[in-house]
């Protein structure tokens, strides 16, 4: 059975040409003939267009399966999915929907189902695909015409999905244009609901747009090390911090034949971190501590930290005063007045002393051979490491960082490849449900 | 040109020749030459009129009646100064050492002849040997060239003063001389490529060679005037020293000889870079003590930066003369430029300010000639802030009046200005010596408020009793009156507003001071904002005091003029009196006229962004 209405629909893809011009002959037809009891009938309630009213002599046979329900309009983006998912074969179902009949019947449906399949298609985060999709309905059909009309809810169900059409634009964060305010006044009017919807977004997108001062680009950058210095600067924050490649990802092949994939190292320290390295007590432990999750939009990294526990109060030692440091005036007021009361401004804040952190980075393996590189490398810049033990204290979470893709190429030539497997199922297994999600879903309402 | 440099005067050399009438010069030279030299070691300040000012009193014995020079030195002024002027008015082409950046060979041995390589050393050691208030006098004409008045200073007020006024006798026997004559050019290395007022920043090392003779100096100098050309330098290095049988890093001063070393002068005039690689300086050219050098470069750069006013408003002075000849002449709209208000304004502003920098200066300069070796660093600091600042501004003004001339190399108003611009910013700068002077006196203050403090716990009711009193007297909006008008005044009468407004500032000053030190206590070194403040309010207080002062004496005297000095005195301090006031309303707790809080956050967070932070005005959202 689906098989056959496959075929005929894609029979009637083809068709398309030839039937829409024919369709067009018979709009003009009609509008010629009634256009006035066409309006009429398109006032005449929300409840009609379910009920399927279109007579049948003026629409051909393959429209007429197709408007029979919402799920012909699935099917006809399903068959065009078929081919191949894209922006320009989107346009193309909403083309023919259009040519299809000049009265747009079901085009509620029809929008509704458009709205589903746009992530499918890639065209989530296109503007003029929205603007193509509110094309779709007729214009000046539902503007109120009177106090009464405007009073209450006029074509609720046409309002209801132009809001729709709205809303999900909101949340992939498409902000509508100049264009959007025209179609939407020529079809709902100044002051119908989908205009109240434009106006609010219009309200508050542009005041949200900058609000994060920690913007994450829109395309995070493809290659692991750009990536990874990507999210160090980030999580750093700090202009001075040096971000130091320690080893680019390669792929080598041993004279046995073995390949051999080198993890990429990219470390990041700031001077000030390396003030505070040169100064901490060589006998007391450095800590590399691991992995810690940073997400950046749907992306999930990974980073290593070289920490130190904080100093216990008997070692702080204060820096003397001295009175000869200054040329110029006195560095201190040798008198016995404090601050007054009232002009204390500092926050009683409970002080936790954290231990300080000296380092950071971001491997594609998560190993304490190849952290053992990172520190090796931090060495140059901090000689106090050769001589302070440094401890890892790894957790066994994800291993591999850089998504499947990466991991694909990898073969570790250690003596657990197995683990590695093991490793990696959890990090693949949310993307694969993830793209599985929607499938089902339809697969339901098929 | 004027190159980066602390120039700084000497600290006195003879008694204030002015009150005390003398029989014969010798004699006294000789006597102030051996008190000078005991009280080197003794910083006493055994006068103490801007400290006052913080506890709200005018000491009015120390600034009234503004010093005196004796005939005498009168005439000796007029028989230096004559030369001096015509030298610098028909051999010394400033637009050419400009261009050139270079002081020509013969302009310097005039300048050697005239004996302005030496005007502070004493005559036995072949020095002119006058006064600070004389040494004032001259800064006002060599300032008109730039260059010269930097070389000049950096040679006597910095690079021989460690010499002058820490070194021993021997010392002084081999290197004066030569310095006095000009022979040799001396200089003061102690600012580092790293270190400014940090001096836990200098790096220049000296270490004891192994047969404990000589000290080897190594590491690099920076901006040293007369780098170029000196040959005998005064230079700064950490010394290891053993203080109470822990060794300690401590700043030697040293006595290096050029011929003795490799020093590359890099650039070509004034400012250079001195390096020291392995340079052997013999123990005995250590100055003061081994591990003293802090306290001998303190001295040197606190001594003397009152010349600065003198010098400034030797400027502002022949700016004046050359302004008004073309604002007389110059017409439009048929009227000359000298009718329009607003060009009115630059003259009014331009004289007061050189009225005011002149005064303090002289004030200041009376006071350190006194006997007994008063310290004067936080006046002299005064003076450096005022008048550079308004050197700046009134040069600046001065070339605006000329317009686009001004502005062209045409004219020496762009060389003023630029030269100008360097003022604030050496000899310490300003900010530096804002902090300096806050500081000073809010330390002073401070002690003397908790002395009372303690005086009071001890259950001293007296003392508790006149403070309430004294409070209760300043709600009830009684008048300050401080003595220095009415009976036993010490001001004119036709000054007497301007006396009363002085007054009244005073006493609200003292009052600021006190909240404010029990407000903040000893974290007042962190607020800047409010230290700076401070420090204006009282540079305008002794500004108004040196008009006040120095207009009086005229009036009394009969000066030619006078009247015109009472003019600019009585708007200088009307100006400074409301300016006071505001600021020390900002001052009070909860101001609204405060916006520091604001200021501090600008500042925070275009420091985040280490760049502007705003977007641009072109740019949309939708």
């Amino acid at each position: 059975m689906k098989s056959a209405r496959c075929l005929l629909q894609l029979q009637c893809l083809t068709l398309v040409g030839q039937s829409t011009r024919s369709a067009a002959q018979y709009g003009a037809l009609l509008r010629a003939a009634s256009s006035r009891r066409v309006f009429r009938h398109f006032h005449s309630g929300p409840a009609r267009p379910k009920e399927q009213p279109i007579p049948a002599e003026f629409v051909n046979g393959d429209d007429k399966k197709r408007d029979r329900s919402l799920v012909a309009h699935d099917d006809l983006f399903e068959r065009v999915a078929r081919e191949v998912k894209t922006k320009a074969t989107f346009n193309k179902v909403v083309d023919v929907f259009i040519k299809n009949d000049v009265r747009r019947r079901g085009h509620v449906e029809f929008i509704y189902a458009a709205l589903k399949k746009m992530p499918e298609f890639g065209v989530e985060r296109d503007l003029v695909v929205y603007n193509r999709l509110l094309d779709v309905f007729p214009k000046e059909v539902f503007v109120p015409r009177n106090f009464i009309q405007r009073m209450f809810n006029h074509y609720p169900r046409q309002q209801e999905c132009g809001v729709q059409l709205l809303e999900q634009m909101e949340n992939y964060g498409i902000m509508p244009n100049m264009e959007t305010k025209v179609l939407l006044v020529q079809i709902f009017g100044e002051k119908g609901h989908p205009m109240r919807k434009f106006q609010r977004i219009m309200y508050w997108f542009p005041k949200f747009k900058h609000v994060n001062p920690f913007p994450v680009p829109k395309h995070l950058p493809e290659d692991p090390v750009d990536l990874a210095r990507f999210s160090l600067t980030r999580i750093a924050n700090d202009r001075d911090a040096k971000v130091t490649v320690h080893q680019l990802p390669c792929t080598d092949v041993t004279e046995s034949g073995e390949q051999i994939t080198l993890p990429h190292v990219v470390g990041i320290q700031s001077p000030s971190q390396v003030e505070l390295l040169a100064k901490h007590n060589p006998n007391r432990p450095l800590f590399v501590e691991g992995p810690f999750p940073l997400w950046l939009r749907s992306k999930c990294v990974y980073y290593y930290v070289l920490r130190a526990d904080p100093t216990p109060p008997e070692e702080k030692v204060e820096e003397p005063f001295d009175p000869e440091r200054c040329l110029d005036y006195p560095l201190q007021l040798d008198l016995d007045l404090d601050r007054d009361l009232g002009d204390e401004e500092s926050f009683d804040v409970e002080d936790l002393d954290e231990g300080p952190v000296f380092a950071m980075c971001m491997t594609g393996l998560g190993e304490q051979a190849v952290l053992n590189q990172w520190i090796s490398g931090l060495q140059e810049d901090n000689p106090i490491l050769g001589q302070v033990p440094t401890l890892f204290r790894l957790d066994a979470g994800p291993r591999e960082l850089q998504g499947a893709t990466d991991t694909e190429s990898f073969h570790h030539h250690g003596p657990e490849p197995e683990y590695q497997k093991e490793e990696r199922q959890p990090q693949e297994e949310p993307e694969v449900t993830l793209e599985e999600e929607p499938r089902t879903s339809q697969r339901m309402k098929r | 040109m004027m190159n980066v440099n602390r120039y700084v005067l000497s600290r006195s050399l003879h008694f204030g020749q002015r009150l005390v009438s003398r029989s014969t010069r010798r004699a006294a030279t000789d006597a102030e030459r051996l008190q000078q030299r005991r009280s080197i070691r003794t910083q006493s300040r055994n006068l103490a009129y801007a400290k006052d000012l913080f506890l709200g009193q005018v000491n009015k014995a120390e600034v009234f009646p503004y010093p005196e020079i004796g005939n005498e030195e009168v005439e000796e002024i007029n028989q230096l100064v004559a030369p001096v002027e015509k030298f610098f008015s028909e051999e010394v082409d400033s637009a050419k050492i400009d261009r050139e950046a270079k002081i020509p060979e013969e302009t310097l041995n005039g300048l050697k002849e005239l004996g302005l390589f030496g005007i502070m050393v004493p005559e036995e050691y072949g020095g002119l040997g006058l006064s600070n208030t004389v040494y004032a006098r001259l800064a006002e004409i060599t300032s008109l060239d730039g260059s010269i008045a930097v070389t000049l200073a950096a040679h006597q007020a910095i690079g021989l003063k460690g010499i002058l006024i820490a070194g021993n006798e021997a010392q002084k026997q081999k290197y004066l001389p030569k310095l006095a004559s000009g022979e040799h050019i001396a200089a003061f290395c102690l600012t580092e490529p790293g270190s400014g007022s940090d001096a836990a920043s200098i790096t220049t090392r000296a270490t004891l060679s192994e047969d404990g003779k000589h000290y080897l100096i190594n590491g690099s100098k920076f901006w040293i005037s007369n780098g170029d050309m000196a040959d005998v330098m005064t230079v700064f290095a950490r010394t290891e020293v053993v203080v109470d049988g822990v060794k300690k890093d401590k700043i030697s001063a040293f006595i290096v000889e050029r011929d003795k070393l490799g020093i590359r002068g890099r650039l070509a005039f004034s400012a250079c870079e001195v390096s020291f690689d392995n340079v052997p300086v013999p123990v005995e050219n250590v100055i003061g003590e081994v591990g003293g050098g802090f306290k001998v470069a303190m001295n040197i750069l606190n001594s003397g930066r009152f010349s600065m006013g003198s010098s400034s408003a030797g400027m502002i002075k022949k700016l004046i003369e050359l302004t008004s000849e073309y604002a007389a002449t110059r017409k439009q709209f048929n009227k000359s430029l000298g009718e329009f208000g607003m060009i009115q304004e630059k003259f009014a502003l331009m004289s007061i300010n050189a009225f005011v920098m002149e005064s303090m200066a002289y004030l200041t300069a009376g006071m350190m000639d006194r006997p007994g070796l008063p310290d004067c660093s936080l006046e002299a600091a005064m003076v450096k802030v005022f008048s550079s600042e308004g050197g700046w501004i009134c040069t600046s003004e001065a070339l605006q009046i000329l317009g686009g001339l001004g502005y062209t190399k045409n004219y020496p108003y762009e060389r003023y200005v630029r030269d100008c611009r360097i003022l604030p910013i050496f000899e310490g700068t300003n900010e530096i010596l804002r902090m300096y002077i806050a500081l000073t006196g809010m330390q002073y203050a401070g002690k003397v408020l908790t002395g009372k403090i303690k005086e009071m716990k001890k259950g001293n009711i007296g003392l508790a009793l006149g403070m309430v009193g004294k409070k209760l007297r300043a709600s009830f909006g009684s008048s300050a009156d401080l003595g220095l008008t009415g009976k036993d005044g010490v001001v004119h009468p036709s000054l007497a507003q301007s006396a009363k407004k002085f007054e009244q500032n005073v006493d609200l000053f003292g009052s600021t001071v006190e909240s404010l030190l029990y407000r903040y206590g000893k974290t007042l070194v962190d607020e800047q904002l409010i230290l700076k403040r401070v420090a204006d309010v009282l540079i305008n207080l002794y500004a108004m005091t040196a008009v006040l002062s120095r207009s009086s004496r005229s009036i009394s005297i009969g000066l030619r003029n006078h009247d015109h000095e009472v003019l600019l005195t009585n708007t200088f301090c009307s100006d400074a009196f409301f300016k006071n006031n505001y600021w020390m309303t900002q001052l009070q707790k909860h101001s609204p006229e405060n916006n520091d809080a604001n200021i501090k956050k600008i500042a925070r967070e275009v420091l985040e962004n280490r760049a502007y932070v705003c977007s641009h005005p072109l740019e949309r959202t939708f």
